[in-house]
């Protein structure tokens, strides 16, 4: 659905975004990751021609995405960037029919969408009154009545409440459901975790992961944990071939397969430590980004 | 997409009090004309051609327009702007395929016809009012249209420079300052010769536009309105007025 080569965006001489290939297969829900400032939003800006790319190429829906192309191209592509607009001194059934006569939609689609964000008994009120997660829904409604076949999000649970999060989860869903192909931004793994089938990962303006999660998950190491009664020691020994590290009593080695582990075990009995344990630390998808973000990020 | 584009200008006026700003242009621009009817000799004149009372109503009409004008045309597109910067309607439109200099052409459309429609309702109401109380002389249609057709352009081009000001520069104080400033200028070319005037555009230019004069004797003559500077105006206007919106059609945002 989205395919692009060796994108990127420089601001002055800092480059945001940094030779990007994205690809975001049709039908799925691509959750674009990284923490604040790795470049999200510029991405989803340069997608949708807001902003122009420094470097490289975009395809969406097999087509490059060019002056000539942009209008007809947009139709087909609703999207909500940072916050969500519409005009305050109207009423969200007169946001909406600017969004109609402009795009040429029916009633049907209207409807249709502002059903979809359970927004129909608040239609009467001026946008001024809405609340923030009013205003997100209406926003939302307004990319859905074009029925598009691309939807690009940046952080839309930005500032909602708990519900109001589950709110635009379980709608996502449902978009997804009805098949279209959804790509949505966050700082939180957590946010969207469970919606999302695809991941993308950003650090500083380049890619550090692109897949499934069980790919991700089978990407990263956890860490092993070895107790012992002398954990100082053990810890120093270790550090000359692992990285490794003092966790309270017990020492932290990342980054081993089962053979270095074996190796560790059996120097650390041949240097007559006692060992009273040795397991995998447990880890969550979080620890993954984190992990990710970290390293090669900051 | 234009007709559109347009149509839905005028649905984003609603509750945007555009009515209570163009009834001031016009009612004001009534009401301060008409104070000419109570001056000395006014009502003596209705019936002598040599009394000029048509062209006595158009000197006290042309003076309310050149002060009303510039702060309530200000006022009228800093409205039409601001709502874009407040709801992100910049970014909206863009996602539909409206460039933002596009947007700003689609507004000078929309707000642009309400300009031509307060001002030739000002022009037609003075002379509504002149009917009214009785003034018997002929009316100088020709220097009364004429006018009225050079300050439609003098308006828009003015209008136009406040649409561009107030999209690029977030903060509408900045239009409002100008706006009043644009009262000082248009005031203070009353007093200057036409040559500097031309220098003070598009403000300056209401002083060029201006159909009558009142000599040092107290006489009123008709003057031949500067039609080629008026022109030269609202070319170099236009001009301009493309030539910058095509360029916030390629900002990014
Ligand atoms: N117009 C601009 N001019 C200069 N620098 C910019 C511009 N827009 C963005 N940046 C910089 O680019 C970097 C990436 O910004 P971007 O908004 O894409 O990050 P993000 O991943 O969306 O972050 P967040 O989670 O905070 O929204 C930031 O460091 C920002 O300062
Ligand atoms: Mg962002």
């Amino acid at each position: 659905m989205i395919i692009t080569h060796d994108l990127g965006k420089t601001y002055g001489n800092r480059a945001v975004v940094d030779g990007l290939d994205l690809r975001v297969p049709e039908g799925c829900v691509y959750g674009f990751l990284g923490p604040n400032g790795s470049g999200k939003s510029t991405t989803m800006k340069m997608l949708l021609s807001l902003v122009r790319p420094t470097s490289g190429e975009i395809h969406i829906m097999g087509r490059p995405m060019r002056r000539s192309t942009r209008r007809e191209l947009l139709g087909h592509i609703g999207s909500l960037i940072e916050s969500p607009p519409a005009y305050g001194h109207l009423t969200g059934r007169e946001n909406m029919r600017l969004v109609q006569r402009l795009l040429d939609l029916t009633d049907n689609q209207v409807t249709q969408a502002v059903r979809t964000v359970r927004l129909r008994d608040h239609l009467e009120k001026k946008v001024r009154d809405y609340s923030l997660g009013m205003k997100q829904r209406l926003g939302l409604a307004m990319a859905l009545a074009r029925e598009p076949r691309l939807l690009i999000l940046d952080e839309p649970t930005n500032g909602l409440d708990p519900a109001g999060i589950e709110e635009i989860r379980r709608l996502l869903t449902k978009v997804a459901d009805d098949g279209t192909t959804v790509m949505v931004s966050s700082h939180l793994l957590g946010e969207i975790d469970r919606t999302a089938t695809v991941l993308g990962i950003l650090g500083n303006g380049r890619m550090l992961f692109q897949g499934t999660r069980d790919e991700l998950f089978a990407r990263s190491v956890p860490d092993v944990l070895v107790d012992t009664s002398e954990p100082q020691r053990a810890a120093a020994l270790t550090a000359r071939w692992h990285t490794s590290r003092l966790d309270g009593a017990t020492v932290r080695l990342s980054g081993l397969d089962d053979k270095a582990t074996a190796g560790v075990v059996s120097l650390l009995v041949h240097e007559d430590i006692e060992i009273h344990g040795v397991r995998r630390d447990s880890q969550s998808l979080e620890d993954v980004f984190m992990d990710l973000t970290e390293e090669r990020g900051l | 997409m234009m007709g559109r584009a347009v149509a839905n200008e005028f649905a984003k006026m609603r509750r945007l009090r555009v009515t209570p700003v163009v009834f001031v242009m016009v009612a004001g621009v009534l009401a301060v004309s008409c104070v000419e009817f109570t001056a000395s000799g006014f009502v003596e004149s209705m019936g002598d051609p040599a009394g000029k009372p048509w062209q006595r109503l158009l000197a006290s009409m042309s003076f309310s327009v050149l002060m009303l004008s510039p702060i309530l045309l200000a006022v009228l597109a800093s409205r039409q702007v601001d709502i874009e910067h407040q709801g992100n309607g910049w970014l909206l439109s863009r996602t539909s395929g409206l460039a933002p200099g596009y947007l700003c052409r689609v507004k000078f459309v929309a707000a642009g016809a309400v300009v031509v429609a307060a001002t030739v309702a000002q022009s037609g109401l003075v002379f509504a009012g002149g009917a009214l109380v009785g003034i018997t002389v002929v009316f100088p249609a020709g220097q009364w249209l004429g006018y009225t057709a050079l300050l439609v352009v003098v308006n828009l081009v003015l209008f136009a420079l406040h649409l561009l000001l107030s999209a690029r520069v977030e903060n509408q104080l900045l239009g409002m300052g100008v706006g009043v400033l644009g009262v000082f200028f248009a005031v203070i070319s009353t007093g200057l010769p036409q040559w500097l005037s031309h220098f003070l555009p598009p403000w300056g230019y209401y002083e060029l536009i201006k159909p009558v004069e009142y000599r040092e004797d107290g006489s009123l003559v008709s003057l031949a309105p500067s039609y080629v500077s008026v022109l030269a105006l609202g070319a170099a206007g236009g001009v301009l007025f493309l030539l910058v919106t095509r360029q916030f059609d390629r900002r990014e945002v």
